[in-house]
């Protein structure tokens, strides 16, 4: 089992690399086809918000163990402007990009555990997880 | 066995049904258990990826290609999935706020209750009903010694700001001296109240009138409100009850004009708002006489009987839909 | 529910002609375009309302709030082609004392 690997987001490329990495772990880990596709998806958003956004990040994969429960962290990170408004950002409705549904609160209803931290100027970091079941 | 194993055993059963024979019957119960996969959250990855469970089952032999497209599928789903969710999320949201306006809603009923109250010489009716859930018309009647007082007003703006104003008016209200006040005071002290402390585009139109028993006099004077009616028991007609005025809340230093008329036995003052006059049938436009006319047709009737059989026909005459907040008000002179 | 703003512009002088109806959801369109214009000192706005059909309260309220715009930074406002039941509502509210609203009202819009 890999420990983490992490893919550069620069481009929309690397949004495919990141969900090849992601979806191949998730596999190794044993998740079910839904979840492996929800993965997926949750990486490919943040890797979309870092290229769009920050213009340059990585996203971090990682399988973690728990006492035994088994899961996958998924960890983007990046230097770019920082979400000024945070709250805003995680509420049902509100989108930059016009899309429907997506966004944060999106991505953070397909994983269990989501957490961000943000600083304007500095930058981004994002880490949600998704447990076997 | 599990819920999830309960549902792919009975998805798996209507589609073999329906793969055999393919009826209307089938088609009616795979609509049924949609029903059902909603009530248990499942989000359409779910029900994609069940598809492809029952398939492999039934179709061992299916084709490589056939298999990838499912996959394909699934992928395309999760987007959906998004929609459906947030839509989800919204809708709870949405039920959270509408059980905050009721609060609010039935915290302004109880602020701005005013009671019709029991005056010797006149029937007095009343009938109010916001056309959303919170009333921008406004009355409130105020017993001052002897005396009577009517006020009826309309903020310009709906819903929460417009009923937020209206509370504003109340206390501003009951606390001038009232039986020292003539209407067209009141009008210009509540003017400069209103002018510094609301939005540069809202206005109050208001009417306020005093019933004096000894004189039998009405004093009132208006800004900018629609006019009301007067009915003349003698001549047995209805006048326009016409009291100019600038709307509250433009200029610091407007002044309204006192008017009177003599009250006589069987009279009638009727106020109104503008969601009276402003009631659209399928003709278009309601007319000022088709309102008198009904107040003429229930006129016999008490008072209170009168407003609500108006309402209730110019509210059928809608559709049952108010478009804006309905206020109407009659005095009728009984001794 | 629907409103057209056609602006024309003379040197200071800007020129609004108004077509369908100003209620709570075409409102806010007119603010944008009207409250400005009132805004600059020596501008001169003319608004034509011979198009309009409907306005309710909350498009009178635009008014107001142009009119008193108008009069903070000293620039000028007129209405002028107001139809039957448009220039009621602004009599009814005693605007008409108070605003440069040219009479020669034309017929009932059809």
């Amino acid at each position: 089992m890999d420990i983490q690997s992490c893919v550069e987001v620069r481009n929309e490329w690397d949004i495919v690399s990141a969900r090849q990495l992601g979806r191949n772990m998730a596999k190794e880990l044993g998740f079910g086809n839904v979840d492996q596709a929800r993965i997926t998806t949750a990486i490919s958003e943040l890797a979309r918000n870092i290229y769009l956004y920050a213009g340059r990040g990585k996203i971090c994969i990682e399988p973690i163990d728990q006492l035994g429960r088994k899961g996958l962290r998924i960890v983007a990170l990046d230097n770019g402007p920082g979400i000024r408004e945070i709250r805003k950002v995680m509420e049902d409705g509100y989108t930059t990009s016009g899309g429907l549904g997506a966004g944060l609160p999106g991505v953070k209803r397909l994983m269990d555990e989501f957490s961000i931290e943000s600083t304007v100027d500095v930058g981004t970091e994002i880490s949600a997880t998704k447990w076997l079941r | 066995m599990t819920a999830k194993d309960a549902l792919t055993e009975r998805y798996q059963d209507l589609l073999s049904v329906y793969l055999k024979a393919k009826t209307e019957t089938t088609l009616y119960k795979g609509q049924q258990f949609s029903r059902k996969l909603l009530e248990q959250q499942i989000s359409p990855e779910d029900l994609v990826s069940l598809h492809i469970q029952v398939m492999d089952e039934l179709f061992p032999d299916m084709s490589e290609e056939m298999r990838d497209s499912f996959d394909f599928l699934l992928e395309a789903m999760i987007g959906y999935g998004f929609a459906y969710r947030e839509h989800q999320s919204l809708r709870d949201k949405q039920q959270q706020l509408e059980s905050e306006i009721e609060v609010a809603a039935s915290m302004q009923q109880t602020l701005l209750l005013s009671d019709v109250p029991e005056f010797d010489q006149l029937d007095i009716g009343v009938v109010s009903v916001p056309a959303k859930k919170m009333n921008g018309d406004y009355y409130n009647f105020v017993k001052s010694g002897n005396s009577l007082s009517v006020a009826v007003a309309d903020i310009i703006g709906k819903g929460i700001p417009a009923a937020l104003c209206m509370s504003m008016i109340k206390y501003a209200m009951d606390s001038l001296p009232e039986e020292q006040m003539k209407p067209h005071l009141l009008l210009e002290n509540l003017n400069r109240v209103v002018e510094q402390n609301v939005h540069s585009n809202m206005f109050i139109t208001m009417f306020h009138g005093v019933y004096e028993p000894e004189s039998h006099k009405f004093y009132y004077a208006g800004a900018g409100h629609e006019p009301g009616f007067f009915y003349h028991a003698k001549e047995d007609e209805f006048h326009d009850l016409i009291a100019k005025g600038l709307v509250l809340g433009v200029s610091r230093t407007t002044t309204y004009h006192p008017y009177e008329k003599m009250i006589e036995v069987g009279d009638m003052v009727i106020l109104l708002s503008d969601g009276v006059t402003e009631c659209r049938t399928s003709k278009g436009f309601i007319e000022r006489e088709e309102v008198v006319a009904l107040i003429r047709k229930y006129m016999d009737l008490p008072s209170q009987k009168i407003v609500e059989n108006v309402f209730q026909e110019l509210d059928r005459l809608q559709g049952f839909e108010l478009r804006d907040d309905f206020t109407l008000i009659i005095l009728k002179r009984l001794v | 529910m629907n409103l057209q703003i056609n602006q024309d512009q003379i040197n200071e002088t800007y020129e609004l002609n108004l077509t369908g109806e100003v209620d709570a959801y075409t409102a806010p369109k007119l603010k944008e375009v009207m409250l400005p214009l009132t805004e600059k000192e020596g501008n001169i706005v003319i608004v034509d309302l011979s198009g309009i059909e409907y306005m309710d309260s909350t498009g009178l309220g635009i008014f107001v709030g142009a009119l008193k715009s108008s009069k903070a930074n000293h620039s000028s406002l007129k209405l002028r082609g107001m139809t039957e039941r448009v220039k009621r509502i602004f009599e009814i509210t005693g605007l008409t004392e108070v605003m440069d609203i040219e009479s020669g009202v034309k017929g009932e819009a059809l």
